[in-house]
């Protein structure tokens, strides 16, 4: 279909998951009325998806749509992990199941559908984009380039590790959907986890980065004092960056 | 066939003018056929510093667009029959130039003379990448400054990627880097990168470490490369890059400030 005027292609996005503890709408409306006002504008038209995980008992799927809309959210779909039955009537009613990425997804999709992950609310303004799919550290063969990366190159890991025999000059940038190994001194950027993977890892003989990045979390040279010129490797921790001694 | 050196940069005013008019008289002062191409179509200066402005008649471009022989743009130096200039145009565009015609003409240069120096223009740009595409060796100038040596690291990435010799897969281009306006004093005192500083972050060979001169603007003004000036630290120091271009291997001299006795302090300079 290279052709077409349209193409379905496979995403991660973060999206707002509102569990829902109760059936009883009152409580629901009225705690929800008290956390939309504490920053109104915050929730206003956020996509949200509902878990009806804790629910027991029949749900009345319609009515919780129509509190979600009321707020002003963008109601997407249901979640959790419900009976078949379950998933069956809601679909038929007309609404959106979302899969989370640790469900079993017993219907296939026929066409590539974008994948939706499933997240807990946190008022924070950026939030990294995480993979549905997480990819083996150990699967990736590893992409070896010997010698500079200068300033202005980039060099790409698709689907690999990058591993560098030489230095990376400041002003180039090393990219890689796995890890990253620098056997020199690492003075550019080096962008890891590019697709999404946050298992990958940066290691460098001598780190002097311009910036380091893991699964879309992010670090400046600035806030990087501490470990300059040292060997180091840099790994994600819960969305932050943590960096330690090689050696 | 001749060796094709490109005395190259990225950064502008770093010295490839002078370095490329030193080191080609230096070259035919040693009995080879040395021929000087000025690539900066429209900022030409190479014939400034080789004192031979007033006898351009035809220029690079001319010779490009066939309104003239090679033998007639050519500017026979003075002091060196065995040295020639290419002049570059001063009211013409660099888009004259392509890898075609350009390839032309150094091939039958290529066939008169022993070296090929072709001094670039600053920048990433056509005039610059014009000038590297034919290269064998190149002379990377940088001063011991973070902007030279950062623009330094981007031409020698254009070097491993965009001449000939990485297109077509042939051995690389031989890099050498050449330091220029280097204060020793002034790297003791912790302002100035010092060499090691340099090599580390470029990592490729030295050939050559020029200090800091008087010598050289005098030189530039009374369009006598420098490294005539016998007497002079830079000439002296462009001496030693000649022979290290030849093979020989020679000290680094001038990376030490000089200590001055109390004798020269009270008598001397």
């Amino acid at each position: 279909m290279a052709d077409a005027s349209i193409e379905f292609k496979g995403s991660s996005f973060t999206l707002t998951v509102l569990h829902f503890k109760t059936s009883k709408l009152i409580d629901i409306r009225t705690d929800l009325e008290k956390k939309v006002n504490q920053a109104p504008d915050f929730f206003y038209l956020v996509p949200v998806v509902v878990s009806i995980e804790q629910l027991e008992g029949n749900v009345d799927y319609q009515a919780i749509k129509n509190i979600i809309e009321e707020f002003n959210f963008t109601f997407v779909g249901f979640t959790g992990s419900i009976a078949k039955e379950q998933r069956k009537l809601i679909r038929e009613l007309g609404f959106s199941f979302v899969n989370t990425a640790k469900a079993n997804v017993s219907q296939k999709p026929v066409i590539e559908e974008p994948e939706i992950v499933v997240k807990e609310p946190i008022v924070v303004a950026e939030k990294p984009i995480e993979a549905a799919v997480e990819a083996e550290a150990n699967s990736y063969s590893d992409k070896v380039h010997r010698g500079q990366i200068r300033s202005g190159q980039q060099v790409y890991a698709k689907d690999q590790n990058l591993v560098i025999i030489g230095s990376v000059s400041a002003g180039a940038e090393v990219i890689a959907d796995g890890s990253i190994h620098v056997y020199g001194s690492l003075r550019g950027k080096a962008i890891a986890g590019a697709k999404g993977h946050h298992r990958a890892q940066i290691y460098c003989q001598d780190f002097e980065a311009e910036m380091v990045s893991i699964n879309g979390n992010y670090m400046l040279s600035e806030s990087m004092e501490k470990y300059w010129g040292d060997p180091i490797y840099i790994q994600l921790t819960d969305s932050e960056l943590t960096l330690s001694k090689l050696i | 066939m001749a060796r094709i050196i490109v005395v190259t940069s990225g950064k502008g005013g770093v010295g490839k003018t002078t370095s490329s008019a030193a080191i080609g008289l230096g070259l035919a002062l040693k009995g080879h056929k040395v021929v000087l191409i000025d690539f900066d179509i429209g900022l030409r200066n190479l014939d400034l510093i080789m004192g031979c402005e007033r006898r351009v008649v035809y220029d690079f471009v001319n010779v490009i667009n066939g309104e003239a022989t090679l033998n007639q743009a050519l500017i026979k130096d003075k002091r060196v029959n065995s040295l020639s200039i290419l002049p570059a145009s001063q009211t013409r565009d660099k888009d004259a130039l392509n890898k075609e015609n350009v390839g032309k003409v150094l091939k039958e240069l290529g066939e008169m003379y022993d070296y090929i120096i072709c001094d670039s223009p600053a920048g990433i740009e056509a005039g610059a990448m014009m000038a590297l595409y034919y290269a064998d060796e190149a002379i990377v100038t940088t001063n011991p400054e973070v902007s030279s040596v950062r623009d330094s690291d981007r031409i020698l990435g254009m070097l491993a990627s965009k001449s000939r010799r990485a297109e077509e897969g042939l051995e690389p281009i031989k890099e050498h880097l050449l330091l220029t306006r280097y204060s020793p004093k002034r790297v003791e005192e912790g302002e100035m990168l010092s060499v090691e500083d340099v090599e580390d972050i470029l990592s490729i060979p030295l050939i050559g470490v020029i200090p800091e001169s008087q010598a050289v603007l005098k030189a530039s003004n009374a369009g006598e490369p420098v490294i005539l000036d016998t007497e002079s630290d830079a000439g002296k120091a462009y001496q030693d890059v000649v022979d290290r271009l030849l093979g020989e291997k020679v000290d680094f001299r001038f990376l030490v400030a000089e200590k001055k006795g109390i004798f020269s302090r009270m008598f001397g300079g």
